[in-house]
C-alpha cells in the first residue's frame, strides 16, 4: 500500500489540492450564510420575552445581553428521570400563547414531539437549585445594528423586551429581531 | 556556531597549530556572511500595514453590510492561501507555511463571524469540525510541522468548546486529531511536534474524563495509550518525544499523592472500581511491554511504577510511604539506566528527580515532630550532601565516558584523561 501522507504530498497533486480544499472552504463558509437564510426562511417563528437585567450591563459592547423568561424554570416543568445536571443539554417544549408570547410548558432530557402551535427550542442547564433550574440557549447576546443599541438600551429598563427567533427544522436557532414590548397602559 | 565566533576565535586556532591558515580559509568559506537582515524590513512594513487595515475593519465591522462583511472574510482567506501558495513556489518555505496557516486561522474565524453575523445558534461541533477538517487535510498536503501544530491547538480549542459550552464530547475531533495526526506522526516523528501532540492528546484525554463525569484517575489509561504509541514508534526521538507529557502527567499525580494523600478525603474523587480499572491499565501495559520489546528499548520498563494504583491503599502513613517508595525507586531507576548509557541529560533528571522525592520524604515524616529550626537545619544539610554526592557521581560518570569517546575518535585514551586533569582542577 503507498503511504498516505507521500500520495498527499507529492508535487504534482499539491495545487490541485490545495485549490479543492480552499474552495471547500469558500463553500462551507458561505454555507453557514446560507444555512442564517435558511432558519428564517423555513423556521418556526416563536416570541419570547426577557427579563430585565442590571441595567448598566444591558448593553455590553457591539451586544445587548438578554435574560429570558423562560430560562427559569421550576422543577416541576422538568420530564426526566434524574434531576437535572450542571451544563447538561435539555430541549423546551414551548406553546404560544393567547398574547403571541411563548412560554415553556416542559424541559425535557430528550427531543420531544411538538403538537400544533408548540416548539422546540435547544438548551442548557446552567443553575441547579432545590426548588428551580436555570438555563441558557447562546441567544443571550444580540449583535444590534450600527447605533440602534441605545434605543433597545433604554427600552429594556422600563419594559422587558420581545425577541423573535428563528428554530429551523434541523436544529439551528436564531434571533431575527429584538424590539420594546407594546406599553400596556 | 555563530560566523562571528568563527571570525574570532579561528585567528588563535591557527596560532595554537590546531589547523592551517588554508584550513581556517576553508572554514570561513564554508559559513559565508549571511545576507544582513534588510530582508526583515519589507516583511516588518507589510505587517504593520496589514495590521492597519486590521484595525479600520475591525472598528466598522458592525456598521459594514453583511455581504461586505462576506467578502472581505472570503477575500483574506482566498488571498492568504494563494500568497502561500505563491511563495512555496517562489521557494520561501517559511513564509509560505505561515501565509497557509493564516488562511488556516482565518477559516475558522471567518465560521464563527458569519454565524454571529447571522445572529445563529448551533447545537452540535459540526459547524468548527470543518476548521479541524481542513486543518489535518492541510498538514498532509504540506507536511509543514507549524500546520501540525495550529491543528493539534484547533483541535484543543474545538474540543474545549465543546465540551464546556455545549456540554458533549465530539468524538469526531477527537478522532480526527488521534487518527489523523496520529497517523502523521507515525509516518513523520518530529520531536517539537511529538511533544505538542502528546501534549495535544492529553487535553482531549482530560476532556472526555470531564464529559464523562468519570474518576480523574481513567485518565491515564488514554494518557499511557499514548505512552504505549511511543513504545512502538521504530523512531527513537520522536517515541521518546511522544511518551514525555504522559510521563510528566503521571509523575505529577504521583508526587501530589505524597504531599497531599494522607488525608482520605479523596476517596470518592480517585477511586474508580478495581478491577475494570486494573484490567484497563494491564492491558495498556502489555501493548507497552510488547512496544518496548520489540523495540529493544525494555529498560524503560521501571516507568511504569509511577502508574501504580496507590490511591486504592487507605490514607495515612501507609500511602504516604509507599508512594515514597515509588518516587525513589522510580528515581533509582532513571539514575541507573544514566549510569549505564552515560547520558549525562538523564543523569541530572534523574539527580533532580532523587532531591525531590528526598524532600517530600523528609517533609512528610519529620515536619511533625521536629523543632523547626532544627527541621530547617537538617533538611538544608541533607540537600547539600546529597547534591554533593549527586555531583561526583556525575563528574565520575562522565569522565568515564570521556576516554570511551576519545577511544572511539582514535585518540589514545591516556593523552585525553592527562589533557582533561589539570583543566579540570582548573575549573574547579
Amino acid at each position: 500500500m503507498t503511504d498516505l501522507l507521500s500520495w498527499f504530498s507529492a508535487p504534482a497533486r499539491r495545487r490541485p489540492l490545495l485549490r479543492t480544499l480552499v474552495a471547500a472552504q469558500v463553500l462551507y463558509v458561505l454555507g453557514v450564510a446560507g444555512a442564517g437564510y435558511a432558519t428564517t426562511a423555513l423556521g418556526k417563528r416563536v416570541v419570547l420575552a426577557t427579563t430585565p437585567i442590571d441595567p448598566r450591563d444591558l448593553l455590553y459592547g457591539d451586544f445587548v445581553r438578554l435574560r429570558y423568561a423562560i430560562g427559569e424554570n421550576p422543577l416541576s416543568r422538568w420530564h426526566g428521570p434524574e434531576a437535572p445536571k450542571r451544563r447538561q443539554s435539555v430541549f423546551v417544549l414551548l406553546a404560544t400563547g393567547s398574547d403571541s408570547l411563548s412560554t415553556a410548558v416542559g424541559v425535557y432530557p430528550q427531543a420531544p414531539t411538538p403538537s400544533v402551535g408548540q416548539a422546540v427550542l435547544r438548551g442548557w442547564v446552567t443553575d441547579v437549585y432545590p426548588a428551580s433550574f436555570n438555563l441558557r440557549f447562546n441567544l443571550e447576546r444580540y449583535y444590534v445594528p450600527e447605533g440602534s443599541g441605545l434605543r433597545l438600551e433604554k427600552a429594556g429598563r422600563l419594559h422587558p423586551l420581545r425577541v423573535r427567533v428563528s428554530i429551523a427544522p434541523w436544529g439551528q436557532a436564531r434571533i431575527t429581531n429584538v424590539e420594546a414590548e407594546p406599553a400596556k397602559k | 556556531m555563530s560566523r562571528r565566533f568563527l571570525d574570532t576565535e579561528s585567528p588563535g586556532w591557527v596560532a595554537d597549530g590546531l589547523i592551517s591558515e588554508a584550513q581556517r580559509q576553508q572554514l570561513l568559506a564554508r559559513y559565508p556572511q549571511q545576507a544582513p537582515a534588510l530582508g526583515l524590513l519589507p516583511i516588518l512594513g507589510s505587517v504593520l500595514v496589514g495590521l492597519s487595515g486590521l484595525s479600520v475593519v475591525a472598528a466598522n465591522w458592525q456598521g459594514l453590510p453583511a455581504a461586505l462583511r462576506l467578502a472581505l472574510l472570503l477575500g483574506s482567506l482566498v488571498g492568504s492561501y494563494a500568497a502561500g501558495s505563491y511563495f512555496l513556489r517562489r521557494g520561501n518555505p517559511d513564509l509560505g507555511h505561515g501565509l497557509i496557516g493564516l488562511g488556516l486561522i482565518l477559516f475558522g474565524a471567518s465560521i464563527i463571524l458569519t454565524s454571529q453575523l447571522y445572529q445563529l445558534v448551533g447545537y452540535d461541533a459540526s459547524g468548527l469540525l470543518a476548521w479541524v477538517v481542513a486543518g489535518v487535510g492541510l498538514s498532509y498536503v504540506y507536511g509543514s510541522r507549524l500546520l501540525v501544530l495550529l491543528t493539534v491547538l484547533i483541535g484543543a480549542a474545538v474540543q474545549t468548546y465543546c465540551v464546556e459550552s455545549l456540554g458533549i464530547f465530539s468524538y469526531v475531533t477527537a478522532w480526527l486529531v488521534v487518527g489523523g495526526l496520529g497517523y502523521y506522526w507515525w509516518r513523520r516523528p518530529d520531536v517539537v511536534g511529538s511533544y505538542v501532540l502528546a501534549a495535544g492528546l492529553l487535553w482531549q484525554a482530560g476532556l472526555l474524563i470531564i464529559a464523562l463525569h468519570a474518576k480523574i484517575t481513567w485518565f491515564f489509561v488514554p494518557a499511557m495509550l499514548i505512552y504505549a504509541a511511543g513504545d512502538w514508534q521504530p523512531n527513537r526521538l520522536g517515541g521518546r518525544a511522544l511518551q514525555v507529557p504522559p510521563l510528566v502527567a503521571a509523575y505529577l499525580f504521583m508526587f501530589g499523592l505524597a504531599v497531599f494523600g494522607e488525608a482520605d478525603a479523596y476517596a470518592n474523587v480517585l477511586r474508580p472500581p478495581l478491577l475494570p480499572y486494573l484490567g484497563a491499565l494491564v492491558a495498556v501495559l502489555a501493548i507497552s511491554v510488547a512496544g518496548k520489546r520489540a523495540r529493544g528499548t525494555l529498560a524503560t520498563l521501571p516507568e511504569w511504577l509511577l502508574l501504580l494504583p496507590g490511591f486504592y491503599l487507605s490514607g495515612g502513613l501507609s500511602l504516604a510511604v509507599a508512594t515514597l517508595v515509588v518516587l525513589y525507586a522510580h528515581a533509582g531507576s532513571v539514575l541507573a539506566r544514566a549510569n549505564r548509557d552515560h547520558d549525562s541529560d538523564q543523569l541530572t533528571i534523574g539527580a533532580v528527580l532523587f532531591v525531590a522525592a528526598t524532600a517530600v520524604a523528609y517533609f512528610k515524616l519529620t515536619w511533625g515532630f521536629m523543632d523547626k529550626s532544627l527541621f530547617f537545619l537538617i533538611g538544608g544539610i541533607l540537600l547539600l550532601a546529597l547534591s554533593w554526592y549527586l555531583r561526583r557521581r556525575n563528574a565520575q560518570v562522565l569522565a568515564a565516558a570521556a576516554p570511551a569517546v576519545a577511544q572511539q575518535a582514535g585518540a589514545p585514551a591516556l593523552a585525553a584523561d592527562n589533557s582533561e586533569a589539570p583543566e579540570a582542577t582548573r575549573n574547579s
